[in-house]
Protein backbone atom coordinates (compact mmCIF):
# COMPACT_ATOMS: atom_id res chain seq x y z
CA UNK A 1 0.00 0.00 0.00
CA UNK A 2 1.47 3.33 -0.97
CA UNK A 3 2.04 5.57 2.18
CA UNK A 4 0.69 8.22 0.29
CA UNK A 5 -2.43 8.91 -1.64
CA UNK A 6 -3.81 11.93 -3.00
CA UNK A 7 -6.68 11.94 -5.01
CA UNK A 8 -8.73 14.18 -7.20
CA UNK A 9 -6.99 17.47 -4.78
CA UNK A 10 -8.49 20.39 -5.08
CA UNK A 11 -7.25 23.56 -3.87
CA UNK A 12 -8.30 27.38 -3.89
CA UNK A 13 -6.21 30.68 -1.62
CA UNK A 14 -10.14 32.13 -1.19
CA UNK A 15 -13.90 30.93 -2.04
CA UNK A 16 -14.05 32.62 -4.89
CA UNK A 17 -10.75 32.61 -6.39
CA UNK A 18 -8.97 30.80 -9.21
CA UNK A 19 -8.44 26.86 -8.66
CA UNK A 20 -4.91 26.62 -7.66
CA UNK A 21 -5.18 22.65 -7.85
CA UNK A 22 -7.41 21.12 -10.18
CA UNK A 23 -8.29 17.64 -9.30
CA UNK A 24 -4.73 16.38 -8.88
CA UNK A 25 -4.09 12.48 -8.09
CA UNK A 26 -0.97 10.45 -7.28
CA UNK A 27 0.28 8.14 -5.53
CA UNK A 28 3.94 8.21 -3.10
CA UNK A 29 5.35 4.57 -1.99
CA UNK A 30 7.24 3.40 0.36
CA UNK A 31 10.74 3.79 -0.53
CA UNK A 32 10.10 6.89 -3.20
CA UNK A 33 11.92 10.32 -3.25
CA UNK A 34 9.01 11.67 -5.16
CA UNK A 35 10.23 15.15 -7.49
CA UNK A 36 7.05 17.48 -8.19
CA UNK A 37 8.50 20.10 -10.83
CA UNK A 38 6.57 22.69 -12.62
CA UNK A 39 6.70 26.35 -13.65
CA UNK A 40 6.09 29.18 -11.20
CA UNK A 41 2.56 29.32 -10.33
CA UNK A 42 2.28 25.96 -11.12
CA UNK A 43 0.72 25.07 -7.37
CA UNK A 44 3.51 22.97 -6.60
CA UNK A 45 4.21 24.72 -2.69
CA UNK A 46 0.29 24.51 -2.48
CA UNK A 47 0.11 20.90 -2.89
CA UNK A 48 3.04 19.68 -0.40
CA UNK A 49 1.22 22.24 2.28
CA UNK A 50 -1.92 20.15 1.66
CA UNK A 51 -0.45 17.21 2.35
CA UNK A 52 0.29 17.95 6.16
CA UNK A 53 -2.72 20.68 6.04
CA UNK A 54 -0.77 24.02 6.11
CA UNK A 55 -2.88 25.02 3.48
CA UNK A 56 -6.65 23.75 3.65
CA UNK A 57 -7.91 21.64 0.46
CA UNK A 58 -11.24 22.80 -0.50
CA UNK A 59 -12.09 19.37 -1.86
CA UNK A 60 -10.38 15.57 -2.51
CA UNK A 61 -8.72 13.02 -0.21
CA UNK A 62 -5.24 12.95 0.98
CA UNK A 63 -4.39 8.78 2.87
CA UNK A 64 -1.91 9.40 5.00
CA UNK A 65 -0.76 5.61 6.04
CA UNK A 66 -5.14 4.64 5.17
CA UNK A 67 -6.14 7.20 6.79
CA UNK A 68 -7.34 10.74 5.90
CA UNK A 69 -5.83 13.81 6.41
CA UNK A 70 -8.30 15.95 5.37
CA UNK A 71 -10.54 14.41 8.12
CA UNK A 72 -8.76 14.88 11.04
CA UNK A 73 -10.12 17.21 13.89
CA UNK A 74 -6.94 19.73 15.39
CA UNK A 75 -5.29 16.81 17.78
CA UNK A 76 -5.11 14.23 15.11
CA UNK A 77 -3.63 16.40 12.52
CA UNK A 78 -1.16 17.70 15.07
CA UNK A 79 -0.19 14.24 15.42
CA UNK A 80 -0.03 13.54 11.69
CA UNK A 81 2.45 16.71 11.71
CA UNK A 82 4.69 15.11 14.03
CA UNK A 83 4.70 12.05 11.51
CA UNK A 84 5.50 14.34 8.51
CA UNK A 85 9.33 16.35 8.38
CA UNK A 86 8.84 19.41 6.56
CA UNK A 87 12.20 21.26 4.73
CA UNK A 88 11.54 24.95 3.63
CA UNK A 89 13.37 27.04 0.96
CA UNK A 90 14.06 29.70 2.65
CA UNK A 91 14.99 27.44 5.91
CA UNK A 92 12.27 28.99 8.26
CA UNK A 93 14.72 28.50 11.09
CA UNK A 94 14.74 30.86 15.02
CA UNK A 95 17.11 33.49 14.01
CA UNK A 96 17.46 34.10 17.71
CA UNK A 97 17.87 30.56 19.04
CA UNK A 98 20.81 28.38 18.83
CA UNK A 99 21.59 25.12 16.09
CA UNK A 100 20.60 23.02 18.97
CA UNK A 101 17.17 24.54 20.40
CA UNK A 102 16.51 24.67 16.56
CA UNK A 103 17.30 21.14 16.03
CA UNK A 104 15.32 20.45 18.99
CA UNK A 105 12.04 22.46 18.03
CA UNK A 106 11.56 18.88 15.64
CA UNK A 107 10.47 17.47 19.12
CA UNK A 108 7.91 19.84 20.41
CA UNK A 109 5.16 17.01 18.82
CA UNK A 110 6.26 14.59 21.36
CA UNK A 111 7.27 17.54 23.97
CA UNK A 112 4.65 18.72 26.76
CA UNK A 113 3.55 22.42 26.73
CA UNK A 114 5.37 23.69 30.07
CA UNK A 115 8.24 21.54 29.34
CA UNK A 116 8.43 23.55 25.91
CA UNK A 117 7.82 26.49 27.63
CA UNK A 118 11.22 26.25 29.45
CA UNK A 119 12.93 24.03 26.66
CA UNK A 120 13.51 21.64 28.56
CA UNK A 121 14.10 18.60 25.66
CA UNK A 122 14.52 15.33 27.17
CA UNK A 123 18.04 13.77 28.16
CA UNK A 124 17.90 11.24 24.96
CA UNK A 125 16.31 14.02 22.20
CA UNK A 126 19.21 16.08 23.01
CA UNK A 127 21.52 13.47 22.58
CA UNK A 128 19.79 12.48 19.22
CA UNK A 129 19.89 16.37 18.20
CA UNK A 130 23.80 16.50 19.05
CA UNK A 131 23.89 12.85 16.15
CA UNK A 132 21.99 14.40 13.65
CA UNK A 133 23.81 17.41 14.22
CA UNK A 134 27.57 15.80 13.88
CA UNK A 135 25.66 13.61 11.18
CA UNK A 136 25.29 16.99 9.12
CA UNK A 137 28.32 18.35 9.68
CA UNK A 138 27.21 21.17 12.08
CA UNK A 139 28.77 19.50 15.59
CA UNK A 140 31.06 22.40 15.76
CA UNK A 141 28.43 24.84 15.49
CA UNK A 142 25.35 23.47 18.18
CA UNK A 143 25.94 26.31 20.15
CA UNK A 144 26.19 29.25 17.81
CA UNK A 145 22.99 31.65 17.05
CA UNK A 146 21.41 30.35 13.52
CA UNK A 147 21.57 33.43 11.99
CA UNK A 148 25.20 33.27 12.10
CA UNK A 149 25.57 30.24 9.78
CA UNK A 150 25.77 30.64 5.83
CA UNK A 151 22.81 29.49 3.49
CA UNK A 152 24.10 25.80 3.45
CA UNK A 153 24.75 25.85 7.30
CA UNK A 154 21.52 26.36 7.22
CA UNK A 155 19.74 23.99 5.58
CA UNK A 156 21.41 21.55 6.84
CA UNK A 157 20.15 22.81 10.31
CA UNK A 158 16.17 22.31 8.40
CA UNK A 159 16.97 18.48 7.55
CA UNK A 160 18.33 18.00 11.50
CA UNK A 161 15.45 19.54 12.46
CA UNK A 162 12.88 17.38 10.33
CA UNK A 163 15.00 14.43 10.82
CA UNK A 164 14.31 15.12 14.45
CA UNK A 165 10.79 14.36 14.07
CA UNK A 166 11.23 10.45 13.51
CA UNK A 167 9.44 11.25 10.24
CA UNK A 168 7.50 8.72 8.10
CA UNK A 169 7.62 11.02 5.32
CA UNK A 170 9.79 14.13 4.58
CA UNK A 171 8.30 16.73 2.64
CA UNK A 172 10.88 19.10 0.64
CA UNK A 173 9.73 23.03 -0.54
CA UNK A 174 11.89 24.05 -3.00
CA UNK A 175 14.88 22.51 -0.62
CA UNK A 176 18.10 23.94 -2.71
CA UNK A 177 16.27 27.47 -4.25
CA UNK A 178 18.10 29.72 -2.15
CA UNK A 179 21.14 27.94 -2.33
CA UNK A 180 23.83 28.08 -5.46
CA UNK A 181 24.59 24.94 -7.59
CA UNK A 182 27.30 23.40 -5.89
CA UNK A 183 25.63 23.01 -2.23
CA UNK A 184 22.83 22.42 -4.07
CA UNK A 185 23.78 19.33 -5.31
CA UNK A 186 25.44 18.81 -1.53
CA UNK A 187 22.23 19.36 -0.03
CA UNK A 188 20.23 17.29 -2.27
CA UNK A 189 22.77 14.26 -1.99
CA UNK A 190 22.71 14.87 2.20
CA UNK A 191 18.34 14.55 2.24
CA UNK A 192 18.99 11.64 -0.11
CA UNK A 193 21.62 9.93 1.47
CA UNK A 194 20.29 9.98 5.11
CA UNK A 195 16.32 9.40 3.40
CA UNK A 196 17.73 6.59 2.46
CA UNK A 197 19.38 5.94 5.95
CA UNK A 198 16.46 6.37 7.50
CA UNK A 199 13.69 4.79 5.10
CA UNK A 200 11.72 7.60 4.95
CA UNK A 201 9.70 8.43 1.61
CA UNK A 202 10.35 12.02 0.35
CA UNK A 203 7.85 14.20 -1.55
CA UNK A 204 10.19 17.19 -3.19
CA UNK A 205 9.44 20.49 -4.82
CA UNK A 206 11.95 21.09 -7.26
CA UNK A 207 11.83 23.38 -10.01
CA UNK A 208 15.81 22.47 -11.10
CA UNK A 209 15.12 19.56 -13.41
CA UNK A 210 18.47 18.62 -13.52
CA UNK A 211 18.54 18.22 -9.98
CA UNK A 212 15.21 16.37 -10.35
CA UNK A 213 16.07 13.67 -12.94
CA UNK A 214 19.47 13.27 -10.93
CA UNK A 215 18.33 12.76 -7.78
CA UNK A 216 14.43 11.55 -8.03
CA UNK A 217 12.89 8.00 -8.88
CA UNK A 218 9.52 9.60 -9.32
CA UNK A 219 8.55 12.46 -11.59
CA UNK A 220 5.13 14.47 -11.71
CA UNK A 221 4.80 17.97 -13.68
CA UNK A 222 2.58 20.12 -12.65
CA UNK A 223 1.36 22.88 -15.12
CA UNK A 224 -1.25 25.60 -13.86
CA UNK A 225 -2.40 23.34 -11.22
CA UNK A 226 -3.04 20.43 -13.19
CA UNK A 227 -1.12 16.83 -13.81
CA UNK A 228 1.03 16.91 -16.61
CA UNK A 229 3.33 13.79 -16.30
CA UNK A 230 3.38 11.23 -13.89
CA UNK A 231 6.06 8.54 -13.96
CA UNK A 232 9.28 7.16 -13.55
CA UNK A 233 11.95 9.65 -13.91
CA UNK A 234 13.43 7.20 -17.01
CA UNK A 235 9.58 8.18 -18.71
CA UNK A 236 10.68 12.09 -18.23
CA UNK A 237 12.04 13.18 -21.86
CA UNK A 238 12.71 16.50 -23.55
CA UNK A 239 9.41 16.63 -25.08
CA UNK A 240 7.37 16.12 -22.50
CA UNK A 241 9.46 18.71 -20.36
CA UNK A 242 8.88 21.29 -23.34
CA UNK A 243 5.27 20.47 -22.47
CA UNK A 244 4.99 21.11 -18.56
CA UNK A 245 7.18 23.94 -19.29
CA UNK A 246 5.22 25.49 -22.33
CA UNK A 247 3.94 28.43 -20.49
CA UNK A 248 7.24 29.62 -19.84
CA UNK A 249 8.19 29.18 -23.23
CA UNK A 250 5.67 31.31 -24.71
CA UNK B 1 0.08 74.03 -39.13
CA UNK B 2 0.14 77.70 -39.94
CA UNK B 3 2.29 79.48 -37.80
CA UNK B 4 0.57 82.62 -37.27
CA UNK B 5 -2.46 82.39 -35.08
CA UNK B 6 -5.81 82.73 -36.78
CA UNK B 7 -8.72 84.94 -35.38
CA UNK B 8 -10.11 82.09 -34.05
CA UNK B 9 -7.29 80.84 -32.23
CA UNK B 10 -7.23 84.28 -30.71
CA UNK B 11 -10.88 83.98 -29.58
CA UNK B 12 -10.02 80.53 -28.25
CA UNK B 13 -7.20 81.81 -25.79
CA UNK B 14 -9.18 84.94 -24.95
CA UNK B 15 -12.22 82.47 -23.90
CA UNK B 16 -9.60 80.56 -21.95
CA UNK B 17 -8.13 83.51 -20.70
CA UNK B 18 -11.34 84.80 -19.33
CA UNK B 19 -12.54 81.44 -17.60
CA UNK B 20 -9.14 80.95 -16.19
CA UNK B 21 -9.74 84.72 -14.36
CA UNK B 22 -13.20 83.46 -13.33
CA UNK B 23 -11.34 80.63 -11.69
CA UNK B 24 -9.29 81.90 -10.31
CA UNK B 25 -11.20 84.77 -8.75
CA UNK B 26 -13.32 82.40 -7.21
CA UNK B 27 -10.51 80.30 -5.36
CA UNK B 28 -9.82 83.99 -4.12
CA UNK B 29 -12.86 84.35 -2.62
CA UNK B 30 -12.78 80.47 -0.97
CA UNK B 31 -9.05 80.93 0.46
CA UNK B 32 -10.10 84.81 1.88
CA UNK B 33 -13.20 83.45 3.60
CA UNK B 34 -11.44 80.61 4.94
CA UNK B 35 -8.94 82.76 6.93
CA UNK B 36 -11.75 84.60 7.64
CA UNK B 37 -13.20 82.11 9.04
CA UNK B 38 -9.59 81.41 10.98
CA UNK B 39 -9.40 84.64 12.49
CA UNK B 40 -12.78 84.31 13.40
CA UNK B 41 -12.07 81.34 16.19
CA UNK B 42 -8.75 82.57 16.82
CA UNK B 43 -10.03 86.02 18.66
CA UNK B 44 -13.70 83.76 19.91
CA UNK B 45 -11.41 81.62 21.54
CA UNK B 46 -9.22 84.30 23.03
CA UNK B 47 -11.96 86.05 24.41
CA UNK B 48 -13.97 83.43 25.85
CA UNK B 49 -10.82 81.33 27.15
CA UNK B 50 -8.09 84.53 28.28
CA UNK B 51 -10.48 87.92 28.67
CA UNK B 52 -13.62 86.50 30.57
CA UNK B 53 -12.20 83.85 31.97
CA UNK B 54 -9.25 85.23 33.95
CA UNK B 55 -9.47 86.99 36.97
CA UNK B 56 -7.75 90.76 36.01
CA UNK B 57 -8.19 92.14 39.34
CA UNK B 58 -6.44 89.56 41.51
CA UNK B 59 -3.70 88.97 38.35
CA UNK B 60 -2.67 93.10 39.18
CA UNK B 61 0.37 94.76 37.41
CA UNK B 62 3.15 93.03 35.72
CA UNK B 63 5.25 93.47 38.51
CA UNK B 64 2.99 91.50 40.75
CA UNK B 65 2.84 88.75 38.45
CA UNK B 66 6.34 88.42 38.16
CA UNK B 67 6.61 88.64 41.84
CA UNK B 68 4.18 85.91 42.27
CA UNK B 69 6.19 83.86 39.82
CA UNK B 70 9.84 84.83 41.51
CA UNK B 71 8.63 83.00 44.68
CA UNK B 72 9.07 79.57 43.13
CA UNK B 73 12.83 80.64 42.76
CA UNK B 74 14.61 79.02 44.57
CA UNK B 75 15.26 75.43 46.56
CA UNK B 76 14.10 74.44 49.84
CA UNK B 77 17.40 72.31 50.90
CA UNK B 78 15.70 70.83 53.93
CA UNK B 79 13.21 69.05 52.42
CA UNK B 80 15.46 67.32 50.30
CA UNK B 81 16.11 64.48 52.79
CA UNK B 82 12.13 64.10 53.11
CA UNK B 83 11.68 63.46 49.65
CA UNK B 84 13.89 60.59 49.56
CA UNK B 85 11.04 58.09 50.60
CA UNK B 86 8.78 59.67 47.99
CA UNK B 87 10.94 59.86 45.64
CA UNK B 88 11.47 55.72 45.97
CA UNK B 89 7.72 54.99 46.08
CA UNK B 90 7.31 57.36 42.74
CA UNK B 91 10.17 54.53 41.11
CA UNK B 92 8.38 51.64 43.03
CA UNK B 93 4.85 52.63 41.52
CA UNK B 94 6.16 53.65 37.87
CA UNK B 95 7.65 49.74 37.81
CA UNK B 96 5.66 47.56 39.31
CA UNK B 97 2.94 49.60 37.33
CA UNK B 98 4.83 48.66 34.37
CA UNK B 99 4.91 44.67 35.24
CA UNK B 100 1.18 44.66 35.79
CA UNK B 101 0.46 46.75 32.60
CA UNK B 102 2.54 43.92 31.28
CA UNK B 103 0.43 41.25 32.70
CA UNK B 104 -2.73 43.07 31.29
CA UNK B 105 -1.11 43.35 27.98
CA UNK B 106 -0.47 39.58 27.25
CA UNK B 107 -4.19 39.06 26.43
CA UNK B 108 -4.59 42.49 24.89
CA UNK B 109 -1.54 41.62 22.88
CA UNK B 110 -2.56 38.38 21.67
CA UNK B 111 -6.45 39.21 20.96
CA UNK B 112 -5.24 42.31 19.42
CA UNK B 113 -2.54 40.99 16.35
CA UNK B 114 -4.58 40.09 13.65
CA UNK B 115 -2.78 36.87 12.37
CA UNK B 116 -2.87 34.89 16.06
CA UNK B 117 -6.39 36.33 17.44
CA UNK B 118 -8.70 33.36 18.03
CA UNK B 119 -11.89 34.64 17.43
CA UNK B 120 -11.40 37.35 15.08
CA UNK B 121 -15.19 39.09 15.10
CA UNK B 122 -15.17 38.95 18.91
CA UNK B 123 -11.67 39.08 20.31
CA UNK B 124 -9.96 41.78 17.73
CA UNK B 125 -12.44 44.50 18.86
CA UNK B 126 -12.07 43.29 22.26
CA UNK B 127 -8.72 43.95 22.17
CA UNK B 128 -8.90 47.19 20.45
CA UNK B 129 -11.23 48.35 22.84
CA UNK B 130 -9.10 47.52 25.97
CA UNK B 131 -6.14 49.58 24.33
CA UNK B 132 -8.50 52.75 23.09
CA UNK B 133 -10.03 53.18 25.97
CA UNK B 134 -6.53 52.48 28.22
CA UNK B 135 -5.41 55.53 26.24
CA UNK B 136 -7.83 58.14 25.67
CA UNK B 137 -8.51 58.25 29.59
CA UNK B 138 -5.47 60.37 31.01
CA UNK B 139 -3.88 59.06 33.80
CA UNK B 140 -5.27 61.28 36.29
CA UNK B 141 -8.77 60.31 35.68
CA UNK B 142 -7.56 56.45 36.02
CA UNK B 143 -5.83 57.19 39.22
CA UNK B 144 -8.65 58.92 41.06
CA UNK B 145 -10.81 56.16 39.67
CA UNK B 146 -8.63 54.03 41.63
CA UNK B 147 -8.69 56.25 44.67
CA UNK B 148 -12.16 56.08 45.32
CA UNK B 149 -11.89 51.70 43.54
CA UNK B 150 -9.24 50.74 46.45
CA UNK B 151 -8.47 54.30 48.54
CA UNK B 152 -5.82 56.50 48.69
CA UNK B 153 -2.41 55.51 48.42
CA UNK B 154 0.49 53.57 46.33
CA UNK B 155 -1.91 50.89 45.29
CA UNK B 156 -4.39 53.09 43.26
CA UNK B 157 -0.99 54.82 41.76
CA UNK B 158 0.12 51.16 40.25
CA UNK B 159 -3.41 50.40 39.13
CA UNK B 160 -3.64 53.59 37.34
CA UNK B 161 -0.17 53.14 35.76
CA UNK B 162 -1.02 49.53 34.90
CA UNK B 163 -3.66 50.29 33.24
CA UNK B 164 -2.53 53.58 31.02
CA UNK B 165 0.20 51.54 29.94
CA UNK B 166 -2.00 48.88 28.22
CA UNK B 167 -2.98 51.21 25.30
CA UNK B 168 0.37 51.72 23.82
CA UNK B 169 2.53 48.71 24.88
CA UNK B 170 -0.46 46.23 23.72
CA UNK B 171 -0.79 48.39 20.10
CA UNK B 172 3.14 47.86 19.32
CA UNK B 173 3.04 44.69 20.63
CA UNK B 174 0.36 43.29 18.40
CA UNK B 175 1.58 45.53 15.37
CA UNK B 176 5.18 43.67 15.98
CA UNK B 177 3.49 40.07 15.58
CA UNK B 178 1.74 41.41 12.95
CA UNK B 179 4.97 41.85 10.83
CA UNK B 180 6.88 38.61 12.05
CA UNK B 181 8.30 36.19 8.87
CA UNK B 182 5.57 33.76 8.52
CA UNK B 183 7.93 31.45 7.61
CA UNK B 184 9.13 30.09 11.44
CA UNK B 185 5.51 30.21 12.34
CA UNK B 186 4.93 27.59 9.28
CA UNK B 187 7.78 25.12 10.06
CA UNK B 188 7.01 25.01 13.81
CA UNK B 189 3.63 24.12 13.29
CA UNK B 190 4.83 21.54 10.72
CA UNK B 191 6.52 20.06 13.46
CA UNK B 192 3.38 19.27 15.34
CA UNK B 193 3.42 22.04 17.79
CA UNK B 194 0.23 22.99 19.25
CA UNK B 195 -0.88 26.89 19.51
CA UNK B 196 1.70 27.98 22.61
CA UNK B 197 4.36 26.14 21.36
CA UNK B 198 4.65 27.79 18.22
CA UNK B 199 3.71 31.36 20.49
CA UNK B 200 6.79 30.38 22.37
CA UNK B 201 9.03 29.35 19.65
CA UNK B 202 8.35 31.35 16.57
CA UNK B 203 6.60 33.87 17.57
CA UNK B 204 8.34 35.19 20.68
CA UNK B 205 11.80 34.99 19.46
CA UNK B 206 10.62 37.10 16.72
CA UNK B 207 9.59 39.72 19.05
CA UNK B 208 10.67 39.88 21.61
CA UNK B 209 13.34 42.53 21.40
CA UNK B 210 11.16 44.99 20.06
CA UNK B 211 8.18 44.22 22.98
CA UNK B 212 11.29 44.88 25.99
CA UNK B 213 12.28 48.39 23.98
CA UNK B 214 8.70 49.05 24.06
CA UNK B 215 8.59 48.16 27.48
CA UNK B 216 11.33 49.98 29.03
CA UNK B 217 10.43 53.02 27.02
CA UNK B 218 6.95 52.85 28.85
CA UNK B 219 8.65 52.46 32.12
CA UNK B 220 10.39 56.05 31.31
CA UNK B 221 7.66 57.46 30.60
CA UNK B 222 5.38 56.13 33.92
CA UNK B 223 8.07 57.63 36.32
CA UNK B 224 6.61 60.88 34.57
CA UNK B 225 3.17 59.75 35.34
CA UNK B 226 3.94 58.42 38.50
CA UNK B 227 5.35 61.25 39.79
CA UNK B 228 2.36 63.34 39.38
CA UNK B 229 -0.23 61.02 40.55
CA UNK B 230 0.31 61.99 44.06
CA UNK B 231 -2.09 65.04 43.08
CA UNK B 232 -5.33 62.73 43.43
CA UNK B 233 -3.72 60.97 46.24
CA UNK B 234 -1.96 57.54 44.61
CA UNK B 235 1.34 58.50 46.33
CA UNK B 236 4.87 59.33 45.56
CA UNK B 237 6.44 62.39 45.01
CA UNK B 238 3.10 64.29 43.74
CA UNK B 239 1.74 63.99 47.20
CA UNK B 240 4.23 65.90 48.56
CA UNK B 241 4.04 68.39 45.66
CA UNK B 242 0.43 69.06 47.00
CA UNK B 243 1.44 69.55 50.64
CA UNK B 244 3.91 72.28 49.83
CA UNK B 245 1.38 74.03 47.16
CA UNK B 246 -1.10 73.90 50.16
CA UNK B 247 1.38 75.42 52.93
CA UNK B 248 2.48 77.94 50.28
CA UNK B 249 5.98 76.62 50.53
CA UNK B 250 6.80 77.73 47.32
CA UNK B 251 10.46 76.94 47.76
CA UNK B 252 9.49 73.26 48.87
CA UNK B 253 7.14 73.31 45.84
CA UNK B 254 10.55 73.95 43.28
CA UNK B 255 12.50 71.29 45.72
CA UNK B 256 10.31 68.46 44.35
CA UNK B 257 10.50 69.70 40.89
CA UNK B 258 13.80 69.07 41.29
CA UNK B 259 13.46 65.89 42.44
CA UNK B 260 11.23 64.96 40.31
CA UNK B 261 13.82 65.90 36.90
CA UNK B 262 16.55 63.83 38.98
CA UNK B 263 14.19 60.49 38.70
CA UNK B 264 13.18 61.68 34.75
CA UNK B 265 16.54 61.74 34.26
CA UNK B 266 17.96 58.33 35.84
CA UNK B 267 15.00 57.37 34.32
CA UNK B 268 16.04 58.14 30.72
CA UNK B 269 19.91 57.20 31.18
CA UNK B 270 19.02 53.73 32.37
CA UNK B 271 16.32 53.36 29.56
CA UNK B 272 19.21 54.32 27.31
CA UNK B 273 21.79 51.77 28.35
CA UNK B 274 19.23 49.33 28.49
CA UNK B 275 17.53 49.73 25.24
CA UNK B 276 20.70 49.67 23.39
CA UNK B 277 21.78 46.76 25.22
CA UNK B 278 18.67 44.68 23.76
CA UNK B 279 18.85 46.30 20.06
Amino acid sequence: MPILEVRNLIAKYSARGPEILKSVSFDVEDDDFFAIIGPSGAGKSTLIRCINRLVEPVSGEIFFEGQDVTKLNSRELRSLRRDIGMIFQEFNLIDRMSVMDNVLSGRLGYTGTIRSIFRAFKKTDIQHALALLDRVGLIDHVDKRADELSGGQRQRVGIARALMQDPKLLLLDEPTSALDPKISREVMALILEMARELKVPCLCNIHDVNLAMEFCNKIIGLQDGVKMFDGPTEDMNEERLNEIYAMEVL
Amino acid sequence: MNSVASPSDQARRDQAFESLLLLRRKSNVRRSAYYFVLLALVVWSIQVTIIDDTDWERMGSLGAVLKSAGRFIGVDIGLFPSLLVPAIETLVIASLGTILGVVICLPATWFGALNITPFKSVTYPLARLMMTLSRSIHEIVWALFFVAAVGLGAMAGIFAIAVRSVGFIAKMSAEAIEDINPGPVEAIKATGANTLQVVIFAILPQVLPQILGTVIFEWEINIRRSAILGLVGAGGLGLVFFRQMHTFNYHGVTSVIVAILALILIGEVVSHYVRKSII
